[in-house]
């Protein structure tokens, strides 16, 4: 068969069901989250839970099932599926935005922004507020990594402008200053670290969903769930621009103002998710082209299929982070790479050539 | 309303932690070496289930399951464990675990964690305590056999020495002041000579030789991960100082010497003899846990 | 409709446009020809409202395009651009269908699969819509790209305006001819038609008005009959012309 007629194309959208695929995969990678997990519940304790929030008494045997679902699981696969949507969804805006396959939210800075401040947090708030900090000390590294995220970005965007207007290529070269600039002073701020915040920067660079708690959620979903929706609705304009930046003028896009929204809009989202789960690498690279690779180009779809694949691809991984070494765990962002990237490849083969526009 | 239920699943959790009785007869998990050794030492080895990777000695515990690196623990890892107490030395992390753990209701009793036979008393005595046990006979004979080496160890010359805790990334890390291994050279009768710095810094070439070290202490298996002795003293920082011209380069085991548990009073004399070849020490009666 | 008026730009110290005026009417081609480097497509682009002069203004209905909101002005007026590259693979059709994007949320975008597939049907690119883009020739493209144009301008209840560079350069005989055609009969339906083009044939069977630019000024303007003449034509390109029949060719000479 003719491998141009297998090319999903922008009109085949109504018959490949993203929508109910994508959220029964999500559903599915939540439940399990839920269900499976180094701490063995059986089905009778897994109903007693279900019971008790439904109002029944608890019964004290399962009270420790409660609160490995309720207080340890429950927040956990949310955070993760909040965090892996805004990924994959701040990845498919930046390589749509770049038109550049290779685009990730690494790009504007975002990371190596948080990183650095995390860092900072680390070593310099470390010493001031003992290891076990109160109240403020288990807000103090989310915050710094957010406001260090965000401003890294900011800079970048402010320095990418020339004139009036911040042309792709200069974006693209502030970011790779602004990051280089981030990983000067990160490395700096390493050699003043002792071993052991080396070894606790070492794993926040790995990323972790270990520390999610119900009252990081509502910051969450303010964060990244809304932004990652609002990004969805930038899914015209980063179609126009597939022609590039001229004719996406043309065709009637406010491209500068496009520009703005998009690089502020993912790196709020990445970096309120970074700065409670630490570096997480790959969903925002990949997922994006694996949605591409499956059902076309269209922004209208791979937008919200990021989102859905990054979520579920990011509540499975962290399944997995957590069962694998049981009682120990893995860093979620090793195995988001180890899942991600041998899936990535046979599907780059089942698909021929990929990318070649 | 499905939070306020998970709230009370949290609260009846908290209420399983004070149940200190079921603790006493319960299964522990332990995290950081000191921990373990303490809770051997008072003769409850045996109901240990899990350890950290820090946690060593005694070598049976190397057939425990591994919770990991202290700082970067998993909670529903040790929660499935369904441990009875876990003993947590406050080196442990990240905070934001522990907080999980704690809001999950999770039997968590914290053992603090700093150098020096008083810090020693104080862990025995807290971890004692956690287990509803008398920890003043552990503590008070690990302190009666430090202080039988004061005096000797007072009336030695000190021996001016650095700590090298890994040469794996290029400058020697050394420990400085506010560590336990300053602490511990300090107590067996060196003199830390990297006092400029608090905690592990990468020591520049230039100043190791101005701070001229007559010793090099370093952990066994750093040592043994370094090449020996002789590739330690080739590192063209430490080439320069005397301990190299003398070829004076100590490996001790490293939760032996710097854990501040009960087989502190015994790693003390141990590490003093090293510095000391020549002195004469006073012997220390074998315990149950050196 | 659109007019601008002392249109300057510089850059690097060069004036790449030097007090150019023009006005597109409706129903009229306009041609721009001249030596490369005259100019030409820095003016489309201007009059796109791509480009922003700093000296000089370029008006739509007597409205500075500055003012104008980019989607009012992306249903008034369309440009083909020489190799217009993709980011990532879509078919021919997908960018055809792009042209619609101006029309979305509007009452026009109930047309939007019947202006796709007659845009296609016009330029004669039916049968290629199917494949990528990246796969078609350069002639092929460039009738995918005006026909994307067509497709912008389907549903415009104003006169529009569609700019055009080089359309015809990559095409082969036969569909040079279409694509005149087209112009002459977009014109004719009340289009204002501004394109940038090289053969001076092409020039006098589309064009109603020539203007002739070079070193981003404008030589001379007219009539194709008042300005296609040897004369003047050895003076903007600097070699000499001669007429063979209705032809006008330039002559090369062999060293």
């Amino acid at each position: 068969m003719n491998r141009m007629a297998a090319v999903p194309t922008l009109q085949e959208r109504v018959t490949l069901p993203l929508l109910p695929l994508g959220v029964g995969l999500l559903g599915a990678a939540i439940l399990a989250g839920l269900l499976l997990g180094p701490a063995r519940i059986g089905a009778d304790g897994l109903l007693a839970v279900l019971a008790h929030w439904l109002g029944a008494p608890l019964p004290p045997e399962h009270a420790r099932d409660a609160a490995v679902i309720g207080v340890i699981r429950a927040p956990r696969v949310l955070l993760a599926a909040l965090v892996g949507a805004g990924l994959g969804a701040a990845g498919a805006t930046m390589q749509g935005l770049f038109r550049n396959p290779l685009a990730d939210p690494a790009l504007i800075g975002v990371s190596s922004g948080a990183a650095l401040a995390a860092v900072a947090a680390i070593v310099l708030a470390g010493p001031a507020f003992g290891a076990s900090a109160g109240l403020f000390g288990l807000w103090l590294l989310p915050i710094a990594a957010f406001i260090g995220g965000l401003g890294a970005t900011l800079v970048m965007a402010r320095l990418g402008r020339v004139g009036g207007a911040a042309p792709v290529a200069t974006l693209l070269l502030a970011g790779v200053a602004v990051n280089a600039l981030a990983g000067a002073i990160t490395g700096l701020l390493i050699f003043m670290a002792d071993d052991r915040q080396v070894r606790d920067i070492t794993f926040w660079t790995l990323g972790s969903l270990a520390g999610a708690r119900w009252q990081h959620l509502p910051v969450i979903l303010l964060l990244v769930g809304l932004p990652s929706l609002l990004l969805c609705a930038l899914a015209r304009p980063l179609n126009a621009l597939l022609l590039g930046e001229s004719e996406a003028y043309h065709l009637g896009v406010s491209v500068e103002a496009l520009k703005r929204s998009a690089i502020l809009l993912a790196a709020i989202s990445v970096a309120a998710g970074v700065a409670f789960t630490g570096l997480i690498g790959f969903v925002g690279l990949v997922v994006p082209h694996v949605v591409r690779l499956v059902f076309g180009t269209d922004h209208r779809i791979v937008l919200p299929g990021a989102a859905l694949l990054g979520a579920a691809l990011l509540v499975l991984a962290d399944l997995a982070a957590r069962s694998l070494a049981s009682p120990a765990e893995l860093p979620v962002g090793v195995i988001t790479a180890l899942i991600g990237a041998p899936f990535f490849l046979w599907l780059l083969r089942q698909s021929g050539s990929g990318n070649g526009a | 309303m499905i939070r306020r239920r998970m709230l009370t699943a949290s609260l009846m959790g908290l209420t399983v932690q004070s149940e200190r009785a079921r603790a006493a007869a319960g299964r522990l998990v332990t995290i950081g070496g000191a921990v373990t050794e303490t809770v051997f030492a008072l003769g409850q080895g045996d109901r240990i289930i899990a350890v950290d990777s820090t946690s060593r000695f005694p070598t049976k515990v190397s057939a425990l399951a591994q919770v990991g690196y202290l700082r970067a623990l998993a909670p529903e890892g040790l929660m499935g464990l369904a441990p009875d107490l876990m003993l947590v030395s406050e080196e442990a992390g990240p905070p934001q675990v522990l907080s999980v753990l704690r809001a999950a209701g999770a039997p968590v009793a914290m053992v603090p964690d700093e150098a020096g036979i008083e810090a020693v008393s104080r862990k025995i005595r807290a971890v004692a305590q956690a287990l509803n046990l008398e920890g003043a006979a552990v503590a008070d004979a690990v302190t009666a056999d430090w202080r039988r080496l004061d005096a000797p160890i007072a009336s030695l010359q000190p021996v001016s020495a650095v700590f090298i805790l890994s040469v794996a990334r290029g400058a020697p890390l050394v420990a400085g002041r506010d560590t336990h291994a300053d602490a511990m050279l300090l107590a067996a009768g060196a003199r830390n000579t990297v006092r400029s710095f608090a905690g592990y810094r990468p020591l520049s070439a230039e100043l190791a030789a101005a701070l001229a070290p007559e010793a090099i202490v370093m952990m066994d298996h750093a040592l043994a991960e370094a090449g020996g002795a002789a590739a330690v003293l080739s590192i063209p920082s430490l080439a320069v100082t005397p301990a190299a011209r003398a070829r004076r380069v100590i490996g001790l085991d490293g939760a032996y010497m710097l854990g501040f548990g009960p087989r502190a009073a015994h790693a003390r004399r141990d590490l003093a003899r090293l510095l000391h070849p020549n002195a004469v020490l006073p012997g220390l009666p074998s315990r149950g846990w050196t | 409709m659109i007019a601008a008026r002392a249109l300057t730009m510089r850059c690097g110290g060069r004036r790449l446009l030097d007090e150019v005026s023009l006005e597109l009417q409706p129903g009229e081609v306009v041609a721009i020809i001249g030596p490369n480097g005259a100019g030409k497509s820095t003016l489309l682009r201007a009059m796109s409202g791509e480009l922003r002069s700093e000296i000089g203004v370029v008006t739509l209905e007597g409205r500075p395009l500055a003012a104008w909101h980019p989607v009012d002005l992306a249903r008034r007026r369309a440009v083909v651009s020489q190799n217009v590259a993709l980011a990532f693979p879509i078919t021919g059709r997908d960018v055809v269908g792009l042209g619609r994007l101006p029309w979305h949320a509007t009452p026009q975008a109930a047309r939007d699969v019947h202006a796709v597939e007659a845009a296609l049907e016009t330029v004669g690119a039916t049968g290629i819509a199917a494949q990528r883009y990246a796969t078609l020739s350069g002639g092929e493209r460039q009738r995918i790209q005006i026909a994307r144009a067509l497709a912008q301008l389907d549903g415009a209840a104003h006169p529009a305006a569609l700019l055009l560079d080089e359309p015809t350069a990559s095409l082969d005989i036969s569909h040079v001819g279409v694509i005149l055609r087209l112009i002459r009969r977009l014109a004719l339906q009340g289009a204002a038609v501004m394109v940038v083009l090289h053969d001076l044939n092409e020039v006098s069977f589309a064009a109603d008005r020539v203007m002739v630019m070079a070193e981003g000024r404008c030589v001379a303007a007219g009539p194709p009959a008042a300005i296609l003449r040897p004369r003047l034509l050895e003076a903007v390109y600097g070699i000499p012309f001669q007429r063979r029949g209705d032809a006008l060719l330039p002559e090369f000479t062999t060293d």
